[in-house]
């Protein structure tokens, strides 16, 4: 039934039809403005397990740990691309002819998650230049640092929103990041990538249970 | 069932449509009258008509930015739309519920 067409101007429009209309209309529309999507979390999870896996498999059993080699940090950078460019079409499509106010632009979030990734690298320069051993300097800082100091900023930027869900998700790379390091240079690339697997797939049947809800 | 207690505003198919869906953007947030077309699927003449009714009401605000073939329209819900939205769900739940 074409439901647009009945009642022009409300006179025969029944309040049940009504009801599920609105429903019906607010959970399409929901739906297409959602961001990010079921689908992208699974991309992200895949993407994530893939990039620290090339890691790991790079340094698992490295006695004294050397680091990663230069193919699988190629590999690593690889793969958060590929996250980068879905996460970007994705939003694309979410927000197709959306005009935000000026506060919720993209850059936004992207400043203090540049400017948090930043911090990680020159910390990383900074350490190596006092001295501080390869395991951490190329171990356990790259791995768990950028979940703890990105996950941050992203609880804060969910949180300054009220949006519950992405800030449950944002404490959750945190927790990973601090978490993982017990595991070793080598082991927190592994821990790291298995966990922040977990956390993006209990997203995505978070994200399509509520769509269903 | 008493459908007068419903805002007559709102309480019409396709304007129904149009609120619930501007509705769900975040407050403050205007969407392009090609994408709401879309959504809702109307012909551009019959929007025109409910986008019209609505601005009147101050249910919501558009705006024409550029000219020309380069003209973009955006339509936004008010804070008096918004508003209208949910006491008009308030009412048809308890609508509903008397019955």
């Amino acid at each position: 039934m074409d439901k647009t067409a009945t009642g022009s101007e409300g006179g025969e429009f029944d309040p049940r039809v009504a009801a599920m209309l609105l429903e019906e209309t607010s959970r399409s529309a929901r739906r297409q403005f959602e961001f990010p999507s079921p689908l992208l979390s699974l991309i992200q999870a895949g993407a994530v397990l893939a990039a620290y896996g090339a890691i790991w498999l790079s340094v698992r059993g490295q006695d004294p740990y050397s680091g990663p080699s230069l193919t699988a940090v190629a590999a690593l950078y690889g793969f958060v691309a590929v996250a980068a460019i879905a996460a970007t079409w994705e939003g694309r499509r979410a927000t197709a002819g959306v005009s935000r106010r000026p506060a919720r632009q993209q850059w936004s979030r992207a400043i203090p998650l540049a400017a948090a990734f930043l911090a990680v690298y020159v910390l990383m320069g900074a350490l190596r230049y006092d001295g501080f051993s390869t395991a951490i300097v190329y171990g356990i800082l790259p791995a768990a640092g950028p979940l703890i100091v990105v996950g941050a900023a992203m609880a804060g930027y969910a949180a300054a929103r009220e949006n519950w869900q992405d800030l449950g998700v944002a404490v959750a790379v945190v927790a990973v990041g601090a978490g993982s390091a017990f595991a070793g240079p080598s082991g927190v690339w592994g821990v790291a990538g298995v966990s922040l697997f977990a956390v993006l797939i209990c997203r995505a049947i978070a994200q399509a249970w509520l769509r269903r809800a | 069932m008493k459908a007068d207690v419903l805002d007559p505003l709102i309480h019409v198919p396709a304007r129904l449509r149009i609120v619930a869906t501007l509705a769900a953007l975040p407050d403050g947030d205007a969407l392009s009258f090609t994408r709401l077309q879309k959504m809702i699927g109307l012909t551009p003449g019959n929007l025109i008509t409910h986008l019209r009714k609505l601005e009147e009401a101050s249910y919501l605000s558009t705006e024409k930015t550029g000219n020309g073939v380069a003209s973009r329209t955006t339509v936004a819900l008010s804070n008096r739309g918004r508003a209208a939205l949910e006491s008009y769900t308030a009412a048809l739940r308890d609508l509903l519920a008397g019955l």
